[in-house]
């Protein structure tokens, strides 16, 4: 009733206002139709043509380039066809490597992110400045800065053979480790932001209820502190898995030649490959993995939590 | 864990007292060096099996810490902390055989309310049937059955309390602990849950400790109180001995109205002394505990305003015995039940006079009138300095 009869005293104005609200969201979406779904538009369109000799498309039509994301071809007999190994390895190693870094991310930033918010109020900010320091680097420049502290004769080599743990340096750099290692540094902060966004949402009470309740540590925990976070995990996933998957930096300089992503597939496609509308095939295979997986992780995911907001 | 289920209806006889929780030189303080807070100084008390016990003062008394000790929440600074007979100093929340009722509930907003009911029995491992069993009762015995499948969030404040109740005293504590439970109500919500809580103390008699900084809500509710102030207990009694018989000026401020007279101690015995009043009467006076005071001292004695009555005020009784003070009408205020008469007494002090009203509504006497004050029998106490 107050409501009516609010919205009644100003009967005039509340309207008009509404009616131009969409502007202020204006330069966003201008900004996103010229640079999300126009280039996405034109990958879209170049992945059914056919390849220019010296890179470039030609404008005939051709679906080869689907083809050929999934199925290789003989030589010496084009009409023989097989499964594109390599690019299924390199989709698998994509995915699971993509996979791998969200869960180490997670791992690490669940301490991290509970220390910031268990700190007192007036220090958290410093704490969460020192998370946000990595963004102030180049993103080549910090890659570069791992592979010192990891190639054979870097920081941990050098130090353990001149410790005489090792005779020989132990190969890190160019294997996935590398890649593994990279990938969490850069995205460890992406999961620690949400993270902490929903812990320092969390009641303290709620813990000490728990324990009051008999609940031991690893309890409140499990039954009391996860379940509650859980919106910062599904956020922080999100955030590092996407752009995991399409890494193209740290595989490049970590990995090396031989331990590629979906990143660097595409990228060898667009350069030395010239083979555009096959760049722009994989480039679109990407797209629909990380929407199927986003897909399927918010509907598993998100099953429990809609059985608890079912009646809220 | 091993935790008696709590005979119900068997509250012990006066004469066969059990101690449940023994509390000795109690301290607790917060932070170090120049910064320490000392919340709690030298705390000494003893509270009864099946006794609703109740801690009251106002905030930052040091309450809610002497709760948090109890609780396991935080571990005393010194002193000894006993429940059941068992010290529990270095125990946490989880060891020890008590629950709290937390002041804004702290219900696990992810659980249905049968599932907040059940999460101590779960994590005690009971047995499923048994864990079911339970649960069922307690949403009969808070009068929530219809609503154990709700969340938190989708029940009204009273409702949620009651859920915190049942919460607490599921896994049959011998403690139960309440913080301020009742202040986020409003005022009829409160009066029933007051009496709601009377009402489960004695079903299941368990013992309660309750924290609150407001006195009415402790002498309504209480069998004891515990008066508290800058970390230490003033008084400890019954509703009737603390509020008639303060035994120091922050206790008679704290609770109810009351007039305060300088006097001057002209005999003594161990529990009497007859004290003269400014106006020059002599009356006999109670002592408090420990005495503390000498024939020929300055002290300050305390009369309740119902205590005493004006002379010759014919809704009042008898019109002509026992002046003892006199003074001048200042204002009266109407309280519906009850008019404030405030008088100036001769030598300037103020001092009210409670008047009960009747059907017959006599007025009360005009401003400016001089009046005497007569006294009740044993209206009068002395206050340790």
């Amino acid at each position: 009733m107050a409501i009516k009869q609010t919205s009644a005293a100003t009967p005039a104005a509340v309207p008009e206002r509404h009616g131009h609200k969409w502007l202020l969201s204006a330069p966003a979406l201008i900004i996103l139709i010229l640079a999300a779904s126009g280039p996405l538009l034109i990958v879209l369109v170049y992945s059914f043509l056919t390849p220019g000799n010296f890179g470039g498309v030609v404008w005939r039509f051709s679906t080869e380039a689907w083809f050929r994301v999934f199925f290789s071809r003989d030589i010496f007999d084009p009409e023989v066809v097989s499964l594109n190994h390599a690019h299924l390895a390199i989709f698998w190693r994509s995915v699971s490597l993509a996979l791998q870094t969200t869960v180490i991310c997670a791992i690490l930033g669940f301490p991290t992110a509970w220390f910031i918010a268990t700190r007192p109020q007036h220090t958290r900010a410093f704490w969460l400045f020192l998370i946000t320091i990595p963004f102030w680097t180049n993103l080549l420049i910090r890659t570069f800065a791992i592979q010192e502290v990891i190639r054979n004769q870097g920081l941990i080599n050098t130090t353990l053979m001149r410790l005489g743990l090792t005779d020989a340096p132990i190969q890190m750099m160019y294997t996935d480790f590398a890649i593994l290692v990279g990938m969490a540094y850069v995205f460890l902060p992406l999961m620690v932001l949400p993270l902490y966004a929903a812990m320092d949402k969390l009641d303290i009470r709620l813990i000490e209820a728990g324990y009051d309740l008999y609940a031991s540590r690893w309890q409140v925990l499990r039954r009391i502190v996860l379940p509650l976070v859980k919106p910062g995990f599904v956020a922080g996933s999100i955030l590092v898995f996407i752009p995991s998957i399409g890494a193209f930096v740290t595989p490049r300089v970590l990995g090396g030649g031989r331990n590629m992503m979906l990143g660097n597939l595409i990228e060898l496609q667009f350069g030395q490959g010239r083979n555009w509308p096959l760049g722009a095939a994989l480039a679109m295979t990407m797209l629909v993995l990380v929407v199927g997986a986003l897909i399927f992780y918010i509907r598993y995911v998100g099953r429990t939590e809609d059985a608890g907001r079912e009646h809220g | 864990m091993a935790t008696p289920a709590p005979k119900p209806a068997s509250t012990p006889a006066p004469g066969a007292r059990v101690t449940e929780i023994e509390i000795g030189a109690l301290s607790k303080t917060f932070g170090r060096g120049a910064q320490a807070f000392r919340a709690l100084s030298d705390v000494s008390v003893s509270i009864n099996r099946g006794e609703f016990f109740t801690l009251l003062g106002p905030s930052g008394c040091g309450k809610t810490t002497l709760l948090r000790l109890i609780a396991g929440f935080e571990q005393p600074s010194g002193g000894t902390l006993r429940i059941g007979g068992r010290e529990v100093a270095g125990l946490g929340p989880n060891q020890r055989p008590v629950n709290t009722v937390f002041q804004n509930y702290a219900l696990f907003p992810h659980m249905s309310v049968a599932e907040n009911i059940g999460f101590g029995l779960r994590m005690q491992r009971r047995p499923a049937a048994e864990r079911r069993e339970t649960v069922d009762r307690m949403l009969r015995l808070v009068r929530m059955e219809a609503m154990a499948d709700r969340r938190p969030t989708q029940i009204s404040g009273g409702q949620q309390q009651r859920v915190a109740l049942a919460r607490a005293l599921a896994p049959q504590p011998r403690v139960l602990l309440l913080d301020e439970p009742l202040s986020a109500l409003d005022l009829k919500l409160r009066k029933e849950m007051q009496s709601e809580l009377k009402r489960l103390q004695l079903e299941t008699g368990i013992t309660f400790v309750f924290v609150t900084h407001d006195q009415e809500e402790a002498l309504t509710m209480s069998d004891r109180v515990a008066v508290m102030s800058e970390g230490r207990i003033l008084q400890t009694g019954t509703p009737e001995e603390i509020y008639n018989r303060p035994a120091d000026r922050f206790v008679a401020d704290f609770i109810g109205d009351t007039n305060f007279l300088d006097a001057v101690v002209q005999d003594i015995t161990a529990t009497h002394a007859v004290v003269r009043l400014p106006g020059g009467a002599r009356l006999a006076a109670n002592l408090p505990a420990g005495g503390g005071t000498a024939a020929g001292a300055t002290v300050t004695v305390v009369i309740r305003p119902e205590h005493a009555r004006l002379v010759g005020d014919s809704a009042d009784g008898p019109a002509d015995e026992g002046a003892v003070l006199s003074g001048q009408v200042e204002r009266s205020v109407f309280f519906g039940t009850d008019t404030h008469v405030h008088l100036r007494l001769s030598d300037g002090t103020p001092f009210v006079v409670r008047r009960q009203n009747t059907a017959a509504a006599t007025p009360p006497p005009e401003i400016g009138r001089e009046v005497s004050v007569a006294l009740a029998g044993g209206a009068v106490q002395v206050l340790r300095n």
